[in-house]
């Protein structure tokens, strides 16, 4: 944070408008203190230091917004309705998430605790800084706000769910994380260049299939990881192909070599077997080591698939910043006219990116058959838009050449956190994909609105 | 380059509408390939029954195409992933509030499933237009949502339909209140390619910054093509439920695939601009097909999977076609969707005569095995009655005979005024239409003379005509 304009001058109903939200917030405080029966100093220690914070954050986000505009000097409309007129959209969210709250609190009995009304005060940190402090990063704001929830929604968890900060917990959060992370590597190189790639979960599918079939085949293990990956790198080739040639419909052609991929798969293997569609075989121990819960990295207790992760994304983020190929990627996906006219050949970098995501594919359906011990072809199917949703989230553009692998970590880990949170606070499945759908609007809204169409033109 | 501009060659002649459209030219070849397939590998097809259950199987696939289609012609990438789901979530809940018998009455439960269809999108469009989200995320987002909601509603497939619903589905005949459906939305449509509003529908879709230009109210246009598609959604659930008689909440992943799947090969563009009723019809008749077709090779277990592999190839496949097709426009510029279809058809027509004739002994054959096959439609005969091989009276049998060859000099005659009044008003072109007319003219010749020569009955004809 740089140091903006020395004091931010309020507006007299400013000020007040903030004293009497900072006072009826300590109100509150106070009043479920009592309820709660916490010790008095307790209480008071607190009180004062919500009315400090409150007035503090009150000051400072109005002063974000008088260092912006124009000196206050037009006094036609009030401090006051000007407030308004800026932070409507966000003073629309903050009054209805507390209508919820009060609703919710109202209808189900044990809702009314202190945590979850900390766990409120944070959900309204959140948005009040990503409204604030998110316009000084312009470029990273999503990450920013990313960043943001992920800490939020952890802290939330952690405060309500026994054991959710626990080590255990945690190492599995980021086992899941690191196979729908290693499967978005894929969507979200080709999102970069404008693309998508609705393979992936079909060659997830298949990759786990065809691996123990060749194992059960007699193929040698390492042999057979090599050849699956390989398979994957050029089914990959073909759908960079294919989309490059028909711009713009990346979408059904990838829909539709998947379909073709996973009903050819399932052929080859269930040809000759009494049991279609399901194959036997054991997955070799090195295979189960590298993705089960209790693998080690060279005596460290932690499973070798998150390691494998953090260094394929220390090197794709490195990678795409610094090297010749990561910029060229960018400047393809920025603008593919001018990216053209100084010798970067599209074609190359389509298919390169497809094929990269085939490889990364395979490589997570490979993984996850050493997690789970068995073959199933509809391992994948749960990443047709998982993956999507990570990049989304994360804030890569869908129409190119903004965002990048870094980001996609951040949105795959907001969408893990979450996950286990709602597992943890005792939802179905169902009600967790109801509440991603709803989830990843807001927070898409948050960062990536185009422009109205009379800016276009 | 190409695929950008053929929408504007497409668009030269605005009173054609979208039929002037040379992107279906592979799904008209497909289609006509497919159902010659079908009819020689399964003659039944070609019966009331056969029809009859294709309809009702179809329809859904067929009205949740058009659902898609609408709101894929206002551009901006507005593929609605989230049509399946609204389906399900349609069924469900038709299901559920049937059950807890708030909803009884065909009335109540149309007007509830397009409404709440209509609503759905319309909060889309609000979202799109306001929020200023792309339609895709948007769309996923409801995806998501819907797909956990249908199986919080009905967790697993179950329930009951109302009654006088179910009795839809059981598709013994060609007309069902299903083919009723179907017919009255694709003539809704037809009727809505009339209006200027499709016309700034399509502008929007091909060009937005140009439609906002020239001063066409693209909010309005955006809320209406959602609107519409909400309303075919409603329709493609109803249909849906009458199929299955139940609910089944997790049947929307698959037709949203499938639906897109068969609104590409009908030759829409995913980019907005390009679409059709025709196409789409065509599109999703299409993977039916394909999945009847290889139904007819006993696969065994494998079954599923090669009809995987067959949509997928074949999706990718007609993609790949449609790469061609600026060569071919350069060579014949005033295709006609149109003629191809009749030049088609009659092929097929020959194909369908041979398969639904020539396998069985001629013509006692056919008086035997037809009237056995007529047996559980007795309720519906005031229908189908006309177009079916009743069993006849002797003197009955005599004046039909005697008629016969009338009627099929007359119809015979109608067609061929048709397409010589073509031939004459197109030979002052440079085109190919004058031959292709002289092909087909003489193809349906060679076919009432094979018709009247074998003395088949005259009603396949009418059948063909029929769907």
């Amino acid at each position: 944070m740089s140091s903006i304009a020395p004091t931010p001058r309020l507006g007299l109903p400013a000020t007040i408008i903030g004293l009497a939200v900072g006072l009826v917030l300590t109100a509150i405080g106070v009043i479920f203190g009592f309820i709660q029966g916490v010790a008095v100093q307790t209480i008071i220690l607190s009180a004062i230091a919500t009315l400090g914070a409150f007035v503090w954050a009150w000051r400072y986000v109005l002063g974000q917004f008088i260092g912006d505009g124009p000196p206050p000097a037009d006094g036609e409309i009030g401090e006051g309705r000007k407030v308004w007129l800026q932070f409507r959209p966000a003073l629309y969210g903050l009054i209805a998430i507390l209508l919820v709250f009060l609703a919710l609190s109202l209808t189900i009995e044990s809702f009314f605790n202190i945590w979850n009304v900390i766990s409120l005060l944070i959900l309204l940190t959140i948005i009040v800084l990503t409204r604030t402090l998110g316009r000084q990063f312009q470029e990273n704001r999503s990450g920013f706000i990313g960043v943001m929830v992920l800490s939020g929604l952890f802290s939330i968890g952690a405060m309500n769910i026994e054991g959710f900060a626990s080590a255990n917990n945690i190492k599995s959060m980021l086992l899941f994380a690191s196979f729908l992370g290693i499967a978005s590597i894929g969507q979200t190189l080709v999102a970069l260049l404008g693309g998508l790639d609705l393979s992936i979960p079909f060659i997830i599918g298949a990759a786990n299939v065809g691996l123990l079939y060749l194992i059960g085949l007699g193929v040698p293990p390492w042999l057979a990881t090599i050849l699956v990956l390989l398979i994957g790198a050029t089914l990959g080739v073909i759908n960079g192909f294919l989309s490059y040639r028909l711009q713009g419909q990346a979408l059904i052609v990838t829909l539709g070599t998947g379909f073709a991929i996973s009903g050819g798969v399932q052929i080859i293997t269930s040809i000759g077997s009494a049991y279609s569609g399901n194959v036997f075989g054991t997955v070799p121990p090195w295979l189960s080591n590298l993705a089960a819960m209790n693998g080690s990295t060279f005596g460290l207790p932690v499973p070798p698939v998150i390691v494998i992760w953090l260094a394929i994304v220390v090197i794709l983020i490195v990678g795409m910043r610094y090297t010749v190929y990561g910029r060229y990627l960018y400047a393809l996906g920025v603008n593919r006219t001018s990216a053209k006219r100084i010798m970067i050949s599209e074609p190359v970098y389509w298919v390169m990116m497809y094929a990269v995501s085939g490889f990364f594919a395979a490589m997570a359906g490979s993984l996850l058959l050493g997690w789970s011990g068995g073959g199933f072809i509809g391992v994948g199917d749960p990443y047709l838009f998982l993956t999507l949703a990570a990049v989304v989230v994360g804030g890569t553009s869908l129409l190119g050449g903004q965002g990048g692998y870094g980001f996609t970590v951040i949105g795959v880990l907001v969408l893990q956190v979450l996950s286990s949170f709602l597992i943890g606070i005792g939802l179905e499945f169902e009600w967790q994909q109801f509440i991603f759908g709803l989830l990843i609007l807001p927070m898409v809204a948050l960062y990536a609105r185009s422009p109205h169409i009379r800016t276009q033109i | 380059m190409n695929m950008v501009a053929a929408p504007v060659v497409a668009e030269a002649d605005p009173a054609q509408g979208g039929r002037g459209n040379p992107f279906l030219l592979v799904p008209i070849t497909l289609f006509f390939l497919l159902l010659g397939l079908a009819v020689l590998r399964s003659p039944n097809l070609m019966s009331s029954n056969g029809i009859g259950s294709a309809i009702i199987v179809a329809t859904p696939l067929i009205l949740a195409t058009y659902a898609l289609m609408a709101v894929v012609i206002a551009g901006r990438g507005t593929v609605d992933l989230s049509v399946g789901p609204l389906i399900g979530f349609l069924n469900v809940t038709l299901i559920q509030l049937h059950g807890a018998g708030i909803i009884e009455n065909p009335f109540a439960v149309f007007g509830y499933a397009i409404f709440v269809g209509a609503l759905y999108q319309f909060v889309f469009a609000l979202i799109v237009i306001y929020v200023r989200v792309q339609p895709i995320i948007v769309s996923l987002s409801g995806y998501l949502a819907l797909t956990g909601m249908n199986l919080v509603i009905l967790p697993r497939p179950g329930g009951v339909a109302p009654q006088w619903m179910s009795e839809w589905g059981l598709g013994t005949s060609i007309f069902s209140p299903v083919l009723l459906i179907l017919v009255l939305a694709t003539a809704a449509w037809l009727l809505f390619t009339r209006s200027a509003f499709y016309t700034h529908l399509r502008l929007m879709g091909s060009d937005e910054r140009a439609a906002y230009t020239s001063g066409v109210p693209i909010y309005v246009v955006r809320i209406g093509a959602h609107l519409i598609s909400g309303a075919f959604s409603g329709l493609a659930a109803i249909t849906f439920t009458a199929l299955i008689s139940s609910g089944d909440p997790s049947q929307g992943t698959t037709y949203t695939l499938i639906a897109v799947t068969a609104l590409v090969l009908g030759g829409a563009s995913l980019a907005g601009g390009r679409g059709g009723v025709f196409g789409s019809f065509l599109g999703a008749s299409n993977l039916y097909l394909i999945t009847f077709v290889l139904a007819t090779f006993n696969f065994g277990a494998v079954q599923s999977f090669v009809t995987n592999l067959a949509y997928g190839t074949i999706l990718v496949v007609s993609l790949l076609l449609t790469l061609i097709i600026p060569f071919i426009q350069r060579h014949i510029r005033n295709f006609s969707p149109v003629l191809y279809f009749v030049a088609l058809s009659v092929v097929a027509l020959g194909v369908i005569l041979h398969a639904t004739n020539d396998y069985q002994d001629r013509a006692p054959a056919t008086e035997v095995t037809q009237p056995a096959a007529l047996g559980p439609i007795a309720p519906e005969a005031l229908y189908v009655a006309p177009l079916e091989v009743a069993s006849p009276t002797p003197d009955e049998a005599a004046l039909r005979e005697a008629a016969a060859p009338i009627v099929l000099s007359l119809l015979l005659l109608v067609v061929l005024a048709v397409f010589v009044r073509i031939a004459i008003s197109q030979a002052d072109r440079r085109s190919i239409a004058p031959a292709v007319i002289f092909v087909v003219a003489a193809l349906v010749l060679l076919g009432a003379y094979l018709i009247s020569h074998d003395g088949a009955p005259a009603d396949t004809p009418a059948v063909e005509e029929g769907q």
